[in-house]
């Protein structure tokens, strides 16, 4: 939204060239600028100015919605509100499960389970909805290789040994969990930002990535000066991209 | 009369001709009229004409003001403050202790400042508030419409429904204690779909959208004219990352700053910010400070940090104009924001009810 031309939010052809020669190309460019400099760019009035930063925040602005019209649609579809976990105490704590369109995070020291419970949620995912799934793909990020596909079909047999009765349906689950091995922060960063795609073509409906600390501390040594700020950056910049991806698709990640 | 011609809002092409032609007063340009301008200046006679009327309107507005006129002017005696902030809502936050160090609760026309770390509460109490400003007038509210921009995509529309769910359970027992005529009439709009349809949700994805929502703001402030409150949920998270030029983004708030306060006092309505908490790094030992620097301090009218103390969640109100600093605990009930319970009353058993979709406080990762 931000990176959006200027001539595609209706400004008149000569102004975007007059704009492009101070390299204002984009909302983006446009909106950080004052008041006195866009006027001394766009060459107009005081009041000319005020509508042309209208209409560009107008281009750019989200919709509005309200919280009722917000309730309509998650009522409409409650099924896919939440990923139930099948731990009851914990879906009752949770209010249903895995919640979709946001972010949930799980912490534990090494050994609790953590992979063990990433594991299990993509089968989960996978399973149709009637049995409380997702019916669909799922995208597993693994930075630390701990991902064994033996555990999966092991947890999915003995889980479910009704319905993973044949080995033709357990090659077909595992065929719908796209793992992805990623060991650098730069890698796990870009990975992120092409997922919307792979979204749409594959029809995920879980993103798992296991896990963001390890990674992050491997590269990023604290003590060291800069490295702060860095790390930070690289975090906020993947977390506003999973929120994105999350909200917009609404799944779980 | 005598405005020199340099402080003109006019195209910088025309007051640069303006000045070279010699013109110095609005009032030479306005005795020359349009036709002897645009010969004078070589611009076309309709060129000349807009602008003489920019000048007859700048004028104007000017002599309004030194007269003491017209809406345009910002001043007025104390006095009549004093009767305004005397007759001026509060927004009530369900929890009579905040509320007392707040003086009645969050304040219309200031911006206050909520500062926190993660987990704290601060999102919660935003949807507190915006349930709250539309209790109508006769319990006590000031029976407004809610502006919610997000920044974060943490508004959860089912904890919007129980929180709402518990005010409209609250009122109605008031209603029923009191049994007045106008209670039960106010009762009647003041339903759960009401409320939810009368916050109005903006999602903004990064510093960009939320610079366009709030130049947007005041057109829909106008349209909108019930609106008595508007948050702005993590007015932090955007600008905190992929920032490389600092000084841009003083800029950029300072800039947003004024026009919250513009906002504010021009449309009577309390503007909540909830700001992100990062670490100082001190010579012995690092604090923990509220983000965004020393100079967006001063954005706010009244600050309040909300801090743990072992497991107890406590608010400090951190800066104010007109209540002295101190400190309250508060919980976070299934119903919303409320008072912890004293020990000895025996309805006390919700207080110690943690929100259920809270996630546990663990490694808060530093942001």
């Amino acid at each position: 939204m931000a990176a959006k031309k200027l001539r595609r939010a209706q400004l008149s052809q000569e102004m975007c060239e007059r704009l492009s020669r101070y390299q204002i190309t984009t909302c983006q460019d446009f909106l950080c600028l004052s008041l006195l400099e866009l006027m001394k760019v766009t060459g107009q009035s005081y009041y000319e100015v005020q509508k042309l930063l209208c209409k560009v925040s107008r281009a750019c602005a989200p919709k509005m919605q309200t919280a009722y019209e917000m309730k309509l649609r998650k009522s409409d579809n409650p099924s896919s509100a939440f990923l139930s976990t099948t731990l009851h105490s914990l879906d009752r704590v949770l209010h249903g499960g895995v919640p979709s369109g946001s972010l949930t995070e799980i912490t534990s020291p090494p050994g609790c389970g953590k992979t063990q419970f990433c594991i299990m949620m993509s089968v989960l995912a996978t399973l149709p909805v009637s049995m409380g799934g997702l019916d669909g793909a799922v995208i597993y990020i693994d930075t630390e290789s701990a991902f064994s596909a033996e555990r999966l079909i092991e947890i999915a047999a003995h889980r479910f040994p009704t319905y993973f009765d044949s080995d033709e349906k357990l090659l077909c689950m595992t065929r719908s969990v796209h793992l992805y091995r990623e060991l650098t922060c730069c890698s796990v960063l870009k990975r992120i930002m092409s997922l919307e795609e792979e979204i749409i073509s594959k029809k995920v409906k879980l993103i798992v990535i296991d896990s963001v600390a390890s990674v992050v501390r491997k590269e990023f040594d604290t003590k060291l000066h800069g490295n702060l700020a860095e790390r930070s950056n690289f975090l906020t910049r993947g977390a506003s991209v999973l929120k994105y991806l999350a909200e917009e698709f609404s799944i779980p990640v | 009369m005598q405005r020199e011609v340099g402080t003109l809002p006019l195209a910088p092409a025309l007051r640069a001709r303006l000045a070279a032609a010699g013109f110095q007063t609005a009032q030479e340009l306005l005795d020359t009229g349009p036709c002897g301008l645009s010969k004078e200046i070589g611009i076309s006679r309709e060129e000349a004409l807009e602008a003489l009327q920019v000048v007859r309107q700048e004028c104007h507005g000017d002599a309004a003001r030194t007269a003491g006129g017209s809406g345009a002017t910002r001043k007025c005696t104390a006095l009549e403050l004093l009767e305004e902030e005397q007759t001026q809502g509060f927004i009530i936050t369900f929890c009579s202790a905040l509320d007392n160090i707040l003086g009645g609760g969050v304040q219309l026309t200031k911006i206050t400042e909520i500062c926190g770390a993660p987990g704290v509460g601060k999102t919660q109490l935003c949807m507190q508030l915006a349930v709250d400003v539309q209790i109508p007038e006769c319990f006590g509210g000031v029976a407004g419409e809610a502006v919610f921009i997000d920044t974060e995509g943490s508004f959860m529309v089912d904890r919007v429904v129980d929180i709402a769910a518990a005010c409209v359970q609250h009122c109605h027992l008031i209603a029923e204690a009191q049994q007045e005529e106008d209670h039960r009439k106010a009762l009647e709009t003041f339903s759960l779909e009401n409320i939810l349809s009368h916050i109005y949700y903006f999602r903004c994805r990064d510093y960009t959208e939320l610079l366009a929502q709030v130049y947007l703001l005041p057109e829909f402030l106008s349209e909108h004219s019930k609106v008595r409150l508007v948050v702005i949920d993590g007015i932090a998270f955007p600008f905190r990352h992929d920032f490389e030029d600092l000084s841009l983004r003083t800029r950029l708030l300072n800039g947003l700053a004024q026009q919250l306060i513009i906002i504010a006092n021009d449309h009577k309505s309390a503007v909540v910010l909830t700001n992100q908490m990062t670490t100082r790094i001190g010579q012995s030992q690092s604090t923990l400070v509220p983000a965004l620097g020393e100079s967006w301090g001063h954005a706010a009218t009244v600050r309040l940090i909300f801090h743990w103390d072992n497991s107890q969640r406590l608010a400090t109100l951190y800066k104010s104009p007109s209540q002295k600093e101190s400190t309250i605990a508060y919980h976070i009930t299934s119903h919303g924001f409320r008072d912890v319970q004293p020990p000895a009353v025996t309805h006390g058993a919700e207080g110690t009810e943690l929100n259920p979709r809270k996630r546990p406080r663990t490694e808060e990762e530093k942001q």
